[in-house]
């Protein structure tokens, strides 16, 4: 738990610091490029979709264009990929991804880590670096609304307000944070909300940590659930992780998909919401040693705590949503495969 | 209940509430009496908790349960009306008031989550909950420093009315040394409207100052189940029961039916951690608030200058500016010592510190509602009149 007067004065501090200096004298920020709508072209400045017609942007021209970099941060980059959020769907990446992060943040020279990212799965690649990185340096996600090529583009001023973040003492032990639209959220509360707006990326409970404005980077808030450096989770020898899915929920849902899942052999599903099917379905799995996590499509709210659900050996997600309930469930069976220990797990991160 | 329509009953009713304040204003150092409240008329309307259901028996330690103390400052959560769809025009000299005991009363559920006990702060019966004046909320704050103090007690619950009972909660957040939870509550309906929110409230309110969780946190706000801080709290809606909203940062917990469960934690200095807390206030200089609009005018600030304000708030538009005929006023002001901070009618977002607002030495209110910013600044002004101070003092609470 860090002392909110040490975030202060990390605010403080990052005031200061952004007075001109030498390069060797500023903080090392390494950007990590994946991809996403941040570096993507279209072949006119009004195609805000489809714009994959463009030539990609590499890391190298995404600090060209942000000459303003220099007064803040000393930055390198490390290439990952270059793809849009549905291809980033590999394990393999993603495991290559923290173990880089890893690297960088465990010398100590280094001072933060930037994450380009493709926006719809987001949300998802921020809380599993929340969960596996090893530091309480800043570690900042940030992807685009708008393509490199537009109008009115978002990711310039997205790009430079992660840095910043990242460069900021005072953001040490917040976690992985998200940045677009000047806010700062939670890796773990923030959830893409709408499918095109720029202020897409909202804590719909919860609300930012705090704001990257151009007087400075502000906290007002500071998260309680474990992360980062306060995290048992550890993926440096891992080449894999276990397969989970999700099965949505509405009226008269089919269990079919469910038991699908387990011939396929998913070691965890995660149900959003219930249906009458699933009961049954839940209780053949589970008679394979399948564990299930329930929790909620509404998009806000917790689900409880509940004597009835730890009877029928269910974990309860709390207030994370489907696409994250599948983020820890993975990485608490790498642990256990108990469903009391993975409820623990979910009531502390 | 007899008529109150004659002079000689309101010159009785204004004596009885001179001698309940007069009470309240010796009782700084302990908790005013408790009088037995007078019994309803048989045609009272009961709250909305259902009397055909039983309550849940009671724990079997009930002597190890925290000490809750239940404070009313009054509010619409004490209120009850004569019919139970009133649910505006509650109240009134007519109708008889909830008086603290009443609620333990009504919900003997308090009593399985804390040994609660009642202190009542309500201003006179013939003044609503709300405009209280400086002695009242000193009277207050005094007693919450003595109960943050007092090792029998574990928590403090306090009701006031919903309209400004977020600069109140703000208020204890910077001057009570306090690591203990003080937990302000009240409700959007009276005792006895309709699916009243009050009772779910109250009773929420009690578990959270009894949650160990709970402290640590700085003045808390919890209704509707949801857990805010007090610095960023503020209300959105005049009726709805879902009023109560930070427009930016979000609520810190829930109080749910499982758990009392907390996420957050806020940053910004409060309770034990402020240079404000612990010491009496006899009076604090004088400051007020000027809306922007378009053509607002200075002479507005003129004479609040002239009424005596040390400090004075603009409510600016947008990112927070000021018209020219207020800026007039404004530097008028400054040349008389007046302190000016500027805070944002947008409510949402932060007034930053710019260089043209360095220039023209005003204090940015970073994002605090400007009634807050107003009592940030009255306890600032305490202290010091040095703008780079204040600044410092702004951007720390």
């Amino acid at each position: 738990m860090i002392h909110p007067f040490k975030l202060l004065l990390g605010a403080c501090l990052a005031w200061t610091l952004a007075a001109p200096a030498g390069a060797a004298d500023l903080p090392k920020v390494k950007l990590f490029t994946t991809g996403g709508t941040i570096q993507s072209r279209a072949s006119n400045r009004d195609k805000m979709m489809e714009y994959t017609d463009g030539r990609k942007v590499e890391p190298q021209e995404l600090l060209d264009a942000l000459p303003e970099l220099k007064a803040i941060a000393d930055m390198s980059y490390l290439e990952i990929s270059n793809v849009g959020t549905p291809h980033l769907h590999n394990t393999e990446q993603q495991l290559r991804l923290a173990k880089a992060i890893n690297e960088w943040l465990a010398r100590p020279e280094a001072a933060g880590a930037v994450v380009t990212h493709g926006t719809a799965m987001l949300e998802e690649t921020a809380y599993y670096l929340n969960l596996v990185v090893k530091s309480d340096k800043p570690v900042v996600v940030v992807g685009s609304m708008h393509p490199w090529s537009a109008i009115s583009r978002d990711g310039p001023m997205n790009l430079y307000n992660a840095v910043r973040v990242a460069a900021d003492p005072g953001a040490r032990g917040q976690g992985v944070m998200v940045l677009l639209n000047d806010e700062i959220d939670a890796a773990r509360d923030v959830t893409k909300n709408n499918t095109y707006r720029v202020d897409t990326f909202v804590s719909r409970d919860l609300g930012p940590l705090g704001y990257a404005d151009s007087d400075r980077i502000v906290f007002y808030r500071h998260s309680l659930k474990r992360n980062t450096a306060h995290s048992e989770f550890d993926v440096s020898n891992l080449s894999t992780l276990p397969k989970v899915d999700i099965v949505y929920a509405y009226q008269e849902a089919d269990r079919a998909p469910i038991d699908a899942l387990v011939k396929a052999g998913a070691k965890g599903i995660v149900l959003d919401d219930n249906a009458d099917g699933f009961p049954a379905a839940t209780k053949a799995g589970q008679a394979k040693g399948v564990v299930f996590v329930q929790s909620d499509r509404k998009g806000s709210g917790r689900v409880m705590l509940s004597d009835k659900a730890a009877a029928k050996g269910l974990v309860t997600a709390d207030d994370l949503n489907a696409q994250k309930s599948r983020i820890l469930l993975r990485l608490a069976l790498t642990k256990t495969r108990d469903p009391k220990e993975i409820q623990r797990m979910f009531n502390e991160y | 209940m007899p008529s109150f329509n004659t002079a000689v009953s309101r010159a009785a009713l204004m004596l009885c509430g001179g001698l309940l304040a007069a009470a309240c204003a010796t009782s700084a150092t302990a908790p005013p009496k408790e009088a037995l409240p007078p019994p309803l008329p048989k045609d009272a309307v009961l709250p909305e908790i259902p009397q055909d259901i039983p309550p849940a028996p009671a724990p079997a330690n009930q002597a190890a349960l925290p000490h809750v103390v239940l404070m009313s400052m009054g509010g619409t959560i004490a209120s009850r009306a004569s019919t139970r769809l009133n649910i505006t025009n509650y109240g009134g000299k007519e109708v008889q008031r909830v008086d603290p005991q009443d609620w333990v009363h009504d919900l003997p559920e308090l009593g399985n989550i804390a040994r609660v006990t009642t202190e009542d702060f309500r201003p006179p019966v013939d003044r609503p909950s709300g405009p209280e004046t400086f002695e009242d909320l000193e009277m207050v704050a005094k007693r919450l420093n003595q109960l943050a103090q007092d090792p029998t007690v574990d928590g403090v619950v306090v009701t006031h009315g919903t309209n400004t009972m977020t600069e109140v909660a703000y208020y204890m957040d910077l001057v009570v040394k306090t690591h203990k939870p003080i937990v302000f509550v009240g409700s959007q309906r009276p005792w006895t409207g309709l699916s009243g929110d009050g009772p779910l409230n109250l009773y929420n309110a009690v578990r959270v100052a009894a949650s160990k969780d709970a402290w640590d946190k700085g003045v808390l706000h919890c209704m509707n189940q949801n857990i805010n801080a007090a610095r960023d709290v503020m209300k959105t809606s005049a009726y709805r029961v879902q009023t109560f909203r930070g427009p930016d940062a979000g609520a810190l917990g829930f109080a749910d039916p499982d758990k009392v469960v907390f996420y957050r934690e806020p940053v910004r200095r409060h309770t034990y951690q402020s240079e404000f807390a612990g010491f009496d206030y006899t009076s604090v200089p004088a400051v007020e608030v000027a809306y922007g609009y378009e053509e607002a005018p200075g002479y507005l600030i003129d004479a609040m200058v002239e009424h005596g304000a040390k400090g004075i708030v603009i409510d600016g538009t947008g990112a927070g500016s000021a018209t020219t005929s207020q800026t007039e006023a404004i530097k008028r002001a400054q040349a008389k010592g007046v302190v000016f901070v500027m805070t944002t009618r947008t409510r949402s977002g932060r007034v930053q510190d710019t260089p043209r607002r360095r220039e023209s030495h005003i204090v940015a209110g970073d994002d605090l509602q400007p009634e807050k910013a107003r009592l940030l600044l009255q306890l600032a002004l305490t202290k010091t009149t040095d703008l780079n101070e204040i600044k410092r003092i702004f951007d720390e609470y």
